[in-house]
């Protein structure tokens, strides 16, 4: 017996029962049977026009479309007859027949919907003896994106992307036959925030990013999932870098991001302040401990050992001579959940310390979809930790604390710098844990290179309230330690049980 | 000959004004049928007189009609097909020339029927004199109270539009059709859903061609059973049949549905041309599959040219004389399809244009012994399986020719 709401189809001989209204399509890819595309995304509502997931509904004449037929009670599908198969066939013949075939210098090759079909579906000797269309290949098409035409198979997701999603529509279909082509309007580019995730719609190689183009092959690429954390969205990513070969030395590099599917977050998709948010990973990095002025063993490599030890030695100094209230720390919404608790438990609650700030990047400006205001990632964990995130006031800093711990490099965007550092001037020792350098740096005695949040695990709590736990995406450069790690092993220097 | 007088397309200098409709009791079976029948009633009478699609596919009207959904909040729209891009088809210029209050007529009890209030007659913009015709005639019709808000003083309303096409040959499939009244690129839409249920502007929308809603008006002025009468039990009516090329009186000749092709050719249109015989005809319009000389006695009706592996299509009749190389013939139909293809699904964007490349290649004395396999095959990837009816439009008549003149290309490509 049927539920309520779902209908009993066969696909492929396997008897499944599924909800009324859904298409054949969606039934196959939750069974696991995969049947090729090119136009559909689950993103849209079907097109039809790529003629690719024909397949053979018994009791039918004609081949029907998987993505846009509905299920009925009783139907019967098959996906892999000798027809359906033909007709796949047919389709590729006719997609590769005028294609430039120049997969050794295109960066879609390993996740080309058109090579993997071909490998799996096509097979057959290339009976086009006509010469091909030929048609542009370097078409800037605005930010970094570039549109080659000829590897296009007009499936236009992009088209519908920037109809449906963005609602911007700068491209469409321009000419009919065989000269039709995706186009952009003369003088017009493409400027939204969210164009970065035409590369990933794209099928194949029709679309590229000018920021990716010819620098790595994707097969070279090891991937990491986890939160984005430029914005306060808590969009789901997905880091993709290459360690070593084919990289000279021991090298690591980060070559792009692109969204993971979460509906209840980001959908399918991602901005491209978060996208292009990449290179914050790379450049820029601190990677050594800097001693500036003062602390243990000066002039000879640090080591993590014997700065813990140091920093250490000069809270329990404090501690011990009942001046724990001139230790002050100034936390960043950019800690995760755990680290955040672990500043919670060492300073306020076993410490006493009273004076916990928060400095953060200034807000920007929401781009009325995913993109937030709020540029950290967990303001709302902060918030659910109990912490009220102010910045301290310059004048009560002055000249107060003895020790003063920083923990990122955004203090400077909300001073300025000369008022800055007379403030800091008097704090006998000032530490700074950050990953990026800045102008901060100058002002820190002693400087420690933490991770970036995709080089770490936790979890962010985003702006909707939903708590998201991730994963090391990709491993710190040498030399960094995820903040969570230093402040464990304080921590047990301290003699303060953490969990 | 026939005893059938011409009904569809009057004779005479002046037949188009609304005095001379009116004169030949033009717009009386619209005022009686409109102040004395109930809509669904005139629905019924037009499936009683099984009025059938004119346009190709031969659809009941009155079927199609009747998928229009009671009201829900939405308008209701007809649009009348006037887009007559089939090659071979020169039918509905010469109503809408002649007779365009016939066609008006029949519009509004059309509308009456579905309970339409805004039509539109899509027309393509090589007939802009046909246009300026139209939009005359919706204007003395208006003035006589013939259209507008209060029609027969019923109460009911009816305003028609006439929209230009730009002239590509896809506009012709119904949902190209909508796509172009509304503004946008003529591309096919992918059904369902349907036009009867989300059709222009989102609306319900009956689309018909030209010649059959021209007919509409003869039924309930001489009645279904006249009608059917006129034609065969199951396909009411005449058609009008367009003769062109190697025959000696090419032109438009309106006979009864199911008379048989050849007595068109050779008792209407004349024959064959001076010094010419037949080496193949086209029986509805080029997307239907050729024939031979020997299978021309097939009477005109869509069953029967099923039967015959053809189609009735848009009753456009071309004859191709033997000096016709058939080479040139494929080059042709290859061609203009290949020009036509929206290029929205791949089937019909690449294999219409391949088959061209073939086509020209073997005209061109660079035909190689695959390539009529190769033909076949592209067309069969095409064959039912794209998004419109243009694959299957562009993919028979191709066939036919690889299958039925294999021979003479065959020969073209040895030579």
């Amino acid at each position: 017996m049927n539920g309520k709401g779902m209908v009993t189809i066969q696909i492929d001989g396997r008897t499944m029962q599924v909800p009324t209204g859904t298409t054949v399509l969606k039934v196959a890819d939750q069974a696991g049977i995969v049947i090729p595309r090119f136009c559909y995304h689950p993103a849209f509502e079907p097109e039809g026009s790529c003629r690719m997931c024909l397949v053979e509904i018994e009791d039918l004449p004609k081949l029907d479309l998987a993505c846009s037929t509905v299920v009925r009670e009783g139907m019967n599908v098959w996906t892999s007859t000798p027809k359906v198969l033909q007709a796949r066939k047919n389709v590729l013949e006719f997609l590769l027949a005028d294609h430039p075939l120049d997969c050794p210098i295109c960066d879609k090759a390993g996740e080309c919907f058109l090579q993997d079909y071909y490998d799996k579906h096509g097979r057959y000797a290339s009976r086009f003896l006509e010469a091909k269309e030929k048609k542009e290949k370097k078409i800037p098409i605005g930010k970094r994106l570039l549109l080659d035409r000829e590897r296009c198979v007009l499936c236009t997701r992009c088209v519908r992307f920037l109809r449906r999603v963005t609602g911007t529509g700068e491209l469409g279909v321009f000419e009919r036959s065989v000269k039709a082509e995706i186009g952009i309007d003369e003088g017009t580019e493409i400027v939204n925030n969210y164009s970065g995730n035409l590369v990933d719609i794209c099928p194949v190689g029709a679309i590229t990013d000018g920021d990716f183009r010819f620098k790595t092959r994707v097969w070279f690429l090891e991937k990491g999932r986890t939160v984005c954390p430029r914005c306060s969205r808590g969009c789901n990513i997905v880091v993709q870098s290459v360690r070593n070969y084919p990289l000279s030395g021991r090298q690591r590099r980060i070559y792009r991001i692109v969204p993971a599917e979460n509906q209840d977050v980001n959908g399918y998709w991602i901005c491209d302040f978060g996208r292009f948010g990449y290179h914050d990973i790379e450049d820029n990095r601190l990677t050594a401990i800097a001693v500036n002025r003062g602390g243990p063993a000066e002039g000879r490599p640090h080591s993590w050992e014997d700065i813990v030890k140091g920093l250490a030695a000069e809270i329990r100094a404090l501690v011990d001579a009942g001046r724990a209230s001139s230790l002050a720390v100034i936390l960043t919404s950019s800690l995760t959940n755990e680290e955040l608790a672990a500043c919670r438990k060492l300073f306020a609650d076993a410490l006493g310390v009273r004076s916990i700030f928060f400095a953060d990047p200034k807000p920007g400006k929401a781009d009325g979809y995913l993109l937030t205001a709020d540029r950290t990632p967990n303001g709302s964990g902060a918030a659910a930790l109990g912490f009220s995130p102010g910045l301290p006031e310059l004048e009560k800093l002055a000249g107060a604390p003895d020790l003063l711990i920083i923990f990122g490099p955004h203090l400077l965007e909300h001073y300025p710098a000369e008022r800055l550092a007379d403030s800091l001037k008097g704090i006998r020792r000032k530490y700074l844990l950050a990953a990026h350098r800045s102008g901060l740096d100058a002002l820190a005695d002693i400087v420690l290179p933490t991770a970036h949040p995709a080089e770490k695990k936790g979890s962010f709590t985003n702006v909707k309230g939903t708590a998201q736990s991730f994963e090391c995406a990709v491993k710190p450069p040498r030399g960094c330690l995820p903040e969570g790690e230093i402040l464990s092993r304080l921590a047990a220097e301290l003699g303060v049980e953490l969990e | 000959m026939s005893d059938v007088t011409a009904t569809l397309i009057p004779a005479g200098e002046n037949s188009f004004r609304l005095g001379a409709y009116v004169g030949r009791g033009g717009y009386e079976a619209a005022r009686k049928t409109i102040l004395t029948m109930k809509p669904r009633e005139v629905l019924e009478e037009v499936k009683k007189a099984n009025l059938r699609g004119r346009g190709g596919a031969g659809f009941p009207a009155g079927s199609k009609w009747a998928f229009v959904p009671q009201a829900d909040g939405r308008p209701k729209y007809l649009c009348v097909n006037a887009d007559e891009g089939e090659p071979g088809t020169f039918k509905d210029r010469a109503i809408m020339t002649q007779d365009p209050h016939l066609l008006l007529e029949g519009i509004l009890l059309t509308c009456y029927a579905v309970g339409i209030h805004t039509a539109f007659i899509y027309i393509r913009a090589e007939y802009e004199a046909i246009a300026q015709r139209l939009e005359a005639a919706i204007e003395e019709a208006r003035q006589k109270g013939f259209l507008g808000p209060d029609i027969f003083g019923s109460g009911f309303g009816l305003d028609v539009l006439v929209h230009r096409g730009a002239g590509a040959y896809i506009c012709g499939e119904e949902t190209a059709l909508l796509e172009s009244i509304e503004g946008k690129r003529g591309m096919p839409r992918l059904k369902p859903p349907f036009p009867a249920s989300v059709g222009l502007f989102r609306s319900p929308t009956v689309i018909n061609n030209v010649e059959t809603i021209a007919n509409v008006p003869l039924i309930f002025r001489y009645g279904a059973d006249w009608f059917v009468a006129r034609g065969l039990p199951r396909d009411g009516g005449t058609r009008i049949f367009g003769v062109s090329g190697a025959v000696r009186k090419p032109g438009l000749y309106e006979l009864p549905v199911g008379t048989p092709l050849g007595k068109i050719i050779y008792e209407w249109a004349g024959g064959p041309a001076e010094g010419q015989s037949i080496k193949a005809v086209v029986p509805g319009g080029l997307s239907a599959p050729f024939l031979t000389p020997e299978e021309i006695d097939v009477p005109m009706d869509y069953e029967s040219l099923a039967r015959a592996k053809s189609m009735l299509g848009s009753a456009g009749v071309i004859v191709i004389g033997d000096r016709t190389p058939i080479i040139d013939v494929l080059r042709i139909v290859a061609r203009f399809y290949a020009h036509e293809s929206c290029g929205q699904c791949t089937p019909c964007r690449i294999g219409t244009t391949w088959i061209s490349k073939i086509a020209d290649r073997i005209g061109a004395g660079a035909g190689t012994s695959g390539d009529l396999d190769l033909i076949r095959h592209l067309a069969e990837g095409m064959k039912a399986k794209t998004l419109c009816p243009m694959g299957d439009a562009a993919a028979f008549p191709v066939l036919s020719i690889v299958e039925k003149f294999g021979q003479e290309l065959g020969e073209a490509i040895s030579r």
